[in-house]
């Protein structure tokens, strides 16, 4: 927290800034812009941040999460995901919001947090690079308690602007293409996901991307069908993974192909045991039940502090 | 009544005393929109207390408890076995509660109220459990739901109609309940296929469980064993999935339904696997002292019980492996070995199940890793198991099938007496739903 | 069950009963069958004075008995008095002539009976040896009463009772019989003989509830007769265990429920069926002293068109396993204080039927059965008697098309079917100690139905 910080007054409301978004984005097409390769030099910042219980409690039934006091990991994402809009929609930002593409999460979730704390949340966006498929960002969110210094969760998400390259990024010499090598095992769960998940998901989370909402909300943004939300998936699977002990953890998810909507997904879910036989980590997969194909991968680990 | 200054002394706990199975009665099973299509939970459960009350003359009694079941219930139903009991001959100042615990509800009903009867909190009960497939409970979906309970604390007109208006077409559809299991969205055919395939059990090793089930079932009818465990219903004096005359050739003909979006080679059909049934069954537990003051039979003394469970959402073990760990426990409690037991009455869910169970049981490194032992559990005596035939041929109404078992081992416990100056020894083992298992001894009297 | 007086009775009956219909009736001539006074366990004994018409020592005997049952005793006939009873006691006739005052001045009283009223005859039989006079004066008597009880209107019956060698008029047995006849519990008994064989020995008898402490097995007993019986002994005060198939279970189990009682689901033809209700009986009560073998199947067919299974399987049923589970019965030494046996017979064993050559084969050999076992339970104090039914009201009766059904009630003294309970009561009857002393008997239970005896 700096004071060079934009200070936002209240939490910015998801459906304007995609109005925003939608606006940005059409005053591009019309005006041209310049492209930069700048990303905006400081971070936005939120105080006074308090979870919408009902909301919170609707996102736990929703994610097969008992509702609890304490703040799911995802739900925090979704709390802070308007702070790291804002930043994506500024002026300054370098990349087009509507039709990004999430590749993945990496978060610490460092300490336990109640639904009745306020919080504070900074977001930054770091790390342009070249994508062979465009260009790629990563979003920083920190939530503290609001006055306090300790980060209790951080994420870094990455997203992708495909199609878009910049001047001055390369893509990388031999990108990784984790849909390689996959050879699906026996799933542990199945997951049939309705054509309406991806409304459900935005009603608790607040996020209503398009390509989210509707087969024709989808296409208008060129993908074939509605696509599930990636923290959607995200989520099921540290529900299904459970509580971590210590609460301290970290977890990481890597999205291959979207989950077209209505799909069923094949999950694997497998534990690694630390020495004294207590719970280390897990690691999680999940796949198109019928074709095979990867939609996603990933980790849940202790932290050891 | 005077008070007393004196202190009272402290309580010393009562010792614990036998709970002995005096009988059993259930209604045929049916499969699932037969016989028993329109009868509710409620409509079979007094059937099968009436029958048990009729054969035991205990019209008009006062039983210290009945506990009984339901898996798929309806919410109307949340007083069930006390309804039951109303609607029944028994005496209607007789307590009841319902107990839940998934397939295994029949099996700690009988677990539970023994030990209050051991422990001279009571000295009669009822145990059991019921469960439609035919009549299970359509809940309205979350949605609408939602909104009726709005509507419910809406005080004024104009809120009312302001809630009803946030009805879509999409509320409306109704919300059937599954037999998926909730956390991991497979069905319990799927998860034992998966188990079926770690444990590499062949199709023909299942169809002859299979074959062995109905052959089982169909003799002990045939010799009169159930003449008195069993009251018909609805016009269903027998199970009805029981086919008598099925045989391997039949049982191979028929295509697998489980496994078969899950890559492993699908080896489990619909003919080695219970289908959805109806159906109710008690059991009559007692004290010696009550079970002679009434002149009543006793047939089996309920030892022990033990209830484990697995951690299937992560794959560490098969949905319905929970009685592969909770069997090792109780018989290390009792110092007994697999080689201690006359009988053997594993639940069929899947003929997989039965063979799985064994097979992990007779695995060294298993044994090893898993249950902690030196080496393999054990084995048993195929001739022992399910000798009067168990789920896969009379079928398996989830939460009735634990009485059936107990009062059909009872009864064999009491027909063989004692053996090699012991008495007849069985052992019972059920899984269910959410990786649980839960398993007792009994013996025989 | 709990059904009231007019529940099950038929709706021709009502109709023709009541109002318009029984104007109707009249005016067709139409047959008027009656409603008919059925026992109820707290009602009167009679519904009006009892006549008793007789000058011998045992009619002085008798009238006195009755008086000690608080009944409102007449020696002599006064004209207009409506009589509930006229009882003639005709047990020292030694020639037809003396058959003429008593029974002519029976006649005069006979208009002055209330509905549901009784003539009961006290005889002796006929046995051989006697002289031919002697035997004429009482043989006379079966004619009187088969004729009067056809002449008898609105309810009313006429039996009889004979009296064995050493048996008065006012002995136990006797005035056991008498009281049966009298009561509503032999409402549609009509026409019919008791003998009372020896004189029995029970003065002080719980008429309220004659049967209690008694332990008591009946066959079949899910539904229909053998339900009825089921209720009639537990109303008078027998545990009973209920036996039927287990096919039959659920409703075994019903009827066994309502009366407190235990079900029992048994194959009757298994060879062990006997040594497993005496094992029930006494590990369950301690006791057995009543077997009501009621189970019974019909397998119709012309004799023409008989098959082995049909004729083999109602033989089995209704007749072998009665004789292998009374074998068993007398082979144990705890059945032997005061056991009773009753079974049930049919009018089809006495009389014939068309289309019943096997089932009629079964029933007159129950009654065949029951005259060889008498003399084996006499000396134990027991007795073996049979109950043989006519047409009675039943579910099975109810699947008989309508117009041959309508005929079938229509043709006894009664005009109408009997119900259950008119059979179970007097199974009821023979099963109490009351009647000690009357075995071997058959007593038919059907209206005085016009075909037999």
């Amino acid at each position: 927290m700096t004071r060079d910080d934009y200070q936002l007054a209240e939490m910015p409301s998801l459906a304007k800034l995609y109005l925003n978004a939608a606006a940005t984005a059409a005053r591009t097409r019309v005006l041209g812009s310049t492209p930069s390769v700048d990303l905006p030099p400081r971070a936005t910042e939120v105080h006074g941040v308090l979870a919408d219980i009902a909301k919170m409690t609707e996102y736990q039934h929703l994610v097969g999460k008992a509702a609890r006091d304490i703040i799911p990991s995802g739900y925090l994402h979704s709390m802070a995901f308007p702070v790291a809009m804002s930043v994506m929609v500024r002026e300054d930002f370098p990349l087009p919001l509507l039709g990004m593409i999430h590749l993945r999460n990496q978060v610490e979730h460092l300490a336990p947090v109640q639904f009745s704390m306020p919080l504070s949340i900074r977001s930054w966006a770091r790390n342009l690079a070249g994508h062979r498929a465009g260009t790629q960002v990563e979003l920083v969110v920190e939530i503290r308690g609001d006055g306090g210094t300790d980060v209790l969760w951080r994420g870094v998400s990455t997203y992708l602007a495909k199609g878009v390259y910049l001047p001055g990024l390369d893509k990388p010499a031999s990108a990784p293409d984790i849909r390689e090598d996959f050879q699906a095992p026996n799933p542990t769960g199945i997951w049939s996901l309705g054509v309406d998940a991806g409304r459900a998901y935005a009603a608790v989370s607040g996020d209503f991307n398009p390509i989210h909402l509707s087969v024709f909300t989808a296409k208008a943004l060129g993908m074939r069908r509605s696509i599930a939300h990636g923290m959607y998936l995200a989520a099921r699977v540290l529900a299904d993974v459970g509580s971590p002990k210590p609460e301290g953890f970290s977890w990481d998810i890597s999205f291959a192909a979207p989950v077209f909507l209505p799909g069923t997904v094949a999950v694997r879910i497998a534990d690694t045991t630390a020495a004294d036989g207590s719970w280390a980590s897990s690691t999680f997969a999940g796949w198109n039940a019928r074709t095979g194909r990867k939609h996603f991968s990933g980790s849940v680990a202790t932290l050891v502090s | 009544m005077t008070a007393s200054n004196e202190q009272s002394p402290a309580l010393t706990p009562r010792t614990i005393r036998p709970a002995v199975v005096v009988g059993g009665n259930r209604i045929p099973f049916s499969r699932a929109g037969g016989a028993y299509a329109k009868a509710s939970n409620q409509d079979m459960l007094t059937a099968a207390l009436d029958g048990l009350v009729a054969r035991f003359g205990l019209a008009d009694e006062l039983i210290g408890e009945v506990a009984a079941g339901a898996v798929l219930k309806h919410s109307r139903d949340f007083n069930l076995t006390r309804e039951a009991v109303l609607g029944s001959a028994l005496a209607p100042q007789t307590p009841a509660y319902d107990l839940q615990q998934a397939c295994a509800t029949g099996l700690e009903t009988v677990i539970g109220l023994a030990n209050k009867i051991k422990l001279g909190q009571i000295d009669s009960a009822i145990a059991g459990g019921v469960d439609s497939a035919s009549d299970a409970p359509i809940a309205v979906s979350e949605g609408l739901r939602e909104i009726l309970l709005d509507l419910n604390r809406a005080k004024t007109i104009g809120q009312k109609l302001s809630i009803l208006a946030r009805i879509r077409p999409k509320d409306l559809a109704p919300d059937a309940p599954s037999t998926g299991e909730p956390r991991t969205g497979l069905s319990m055919g799927e998860h034992q296929a998966l188990t079926t395939a770690q444990w590499k059990i062949s199709r023909e090793a299942q169809d002859k469980l299979a074959l062995a089930s109905h052959q089982n079932l169909a003799a002990a009818y045939g010799r009169g064993f159930f003449d008195d465990l069993m009251t018909p219903y609805r016009g269903l004096a027998k199970d009805s999935n029981l086919r008598a005359d099925t045989s391997l050739e039949k049982l191979a003909s028929l295509a697998p339904v489980f496994g078969k979006r899950l890559g492993a080679e699908a080896t489990m059909t619909a003919g080695n696997s219970t289908p959805l049934t109806d159906g109710a069954s008690t059991v009559l537990l007692a004290s010696e002292e009550w079970a002679a003051a009434h002149d009543l039979p006793m047939l089996a003394n309920v030892i022990d019980g033990e209830a484990a469970a697995v951690d299937f959402v992560h794959g560490k073990d098969g949905l319905l492996m929970a009685p592969v760990f909770a069997v090792p426990r109780l018989l290390a409690r009792n110092g007994l070995t697999l080689g201690d037991f006359d009988f053997f009455e594993i639940h069929e869910a899947f003929a997989g199940t039965v063979l799985s169970t064994l097979a992990a049981w007779e695995d060294e490194e298993f044994g090893r890793a898993r249950l902690g032992l030196d080496g393999a559990f054990g084995s048993i005596d195929r001739s022992k198991l399910n000798v009067n035939g168990s789920s896969l041929a009379a079928g398996h109404p989830f939460a009735a099938t634990g009485g059936r078992l107990v009062a059909t081992l009872a009864k064999m416990l009491h027909e063989k007496g004692s053996t090699n100056d012991r008495p007849a020894r069985g052992l019972i083992s059920v899984c269910a739903a959410g990786g649980q298992g839960v398993v007792a001894i009994l013996e025989g009297r | 069950m709990g059904a009231s007086a007019h529940a099950s009775t038929d709706k021709y009956t009502q109709f023709v009963s009541r109002g318009l219909g029984k104007d109707l009736a009249k005016k067709l001539g139409l047959p008027q069958p009656a409603i008919l006074r059925r026992y109820e366990p707290t009602a009167a004994l009679l519904t009006g004075p009892v006549l008793v018409e007789g000058s011998s020592h045992g009619a002085e005997e008798l009238a006195a008995k009755l008086l000690g049952w608080g009944l409102d005793v007449r020696r002599h006939a006064t004209p207009k008095e409506k009589l509930g009873a006229i009882i003639i006691v005709l047990d020292e006739l030694a020639h037809p002539d003396e058959l003429s005052a008593p029974v002519r001045s029976v006649g005069a009283s006979l208009r002055d009976l209330l509905p549901s009223g009784r003539i009961v005859t006290i005889s002796r039989p006929a046995v051989d040896g006697l002289e031919p006079a002697v035997a004429a004066a009482r043989h006379g008597v079966d004619g009187i009463v088969r004729s009067v009880a056809k002449e008898l209107r609105a309810g009313a019956t006429a039996n009889g009772i004979l009296l064995g060698g050493g048996v008065e008029p006012a002995s136990a047995s006797a005035m056991a019989a008498l009281r049966f006849f009298l009561s509503g519990r032999s409402a549609f008994v009509d026409g019919q003989f008791l003998t009372a064989g020896t004189p029995g020995t029970l003065d002080a008898v719980d008429w309220e509830r004659p049967l209690a402490g008694t332990v008591a097995v009946v066959t079949g007993a899910a539904r229909g007769i053998g339900a009825a019986i089921a209720r009639t002994l537990a109303r008078d005060g027998a545990q009973v265990v209920a036996v039927d198939v287990p096919a039959a279970g659920d409703h075994l189990a019903a009827v066994a429920n309502e009366i407190h009682g235990t079900a029992l689901q048994l194959d009757i033809t298994a060879v062990d069926a006997g040594q497993r209700i005496l094992d029930l009986g006494f590990s369950r009560y301690g006791r057995l002293d009543i077997v009501v073998h009621n189970a019974g199947i019909t397998r119709d067919k012309l004799l023409a068109n008989m098959d082995a299974a049909r004729w083999d399987s109602v033989i089995a049923v209704n007749i072998a396993s009665q004789l292998r589970m009374n074998a068993a019965f007398l082979a144990d030494g705890r059945f032997a204080k005061g056991p009773r046996i009753v079974s049930v017979a049919s009018t089809s064993g006495i009389a014939g039927n068309r289309g019943q050559s096997n089932y009629a084969a079964s029933k007159a050999g129950v009654i065949g059965m029951v005259h060889a076992t008498a003399p084996l339970l006499a000396p134990s104090g027991g007795a073996i008697n049979a109950v043989a039914p006519g047409f009675i009201e039943t579910e099975m009766t109810a699947k008989i098309p309508f117009a041959t059904r309508e005929v079938a009630r229509r043709l006894n003294s009664l005009s109408q079917g009997g119900r259950p309970e008119d059979v179970a009561e007097a199974i009821a009857f023979f099963a109490s100690e009351a009647a000690a002393g009357i075995n071997g008997n058959v007593l038919r239970v059907c209206g005085q139905n016009l075909v037999g005896q």
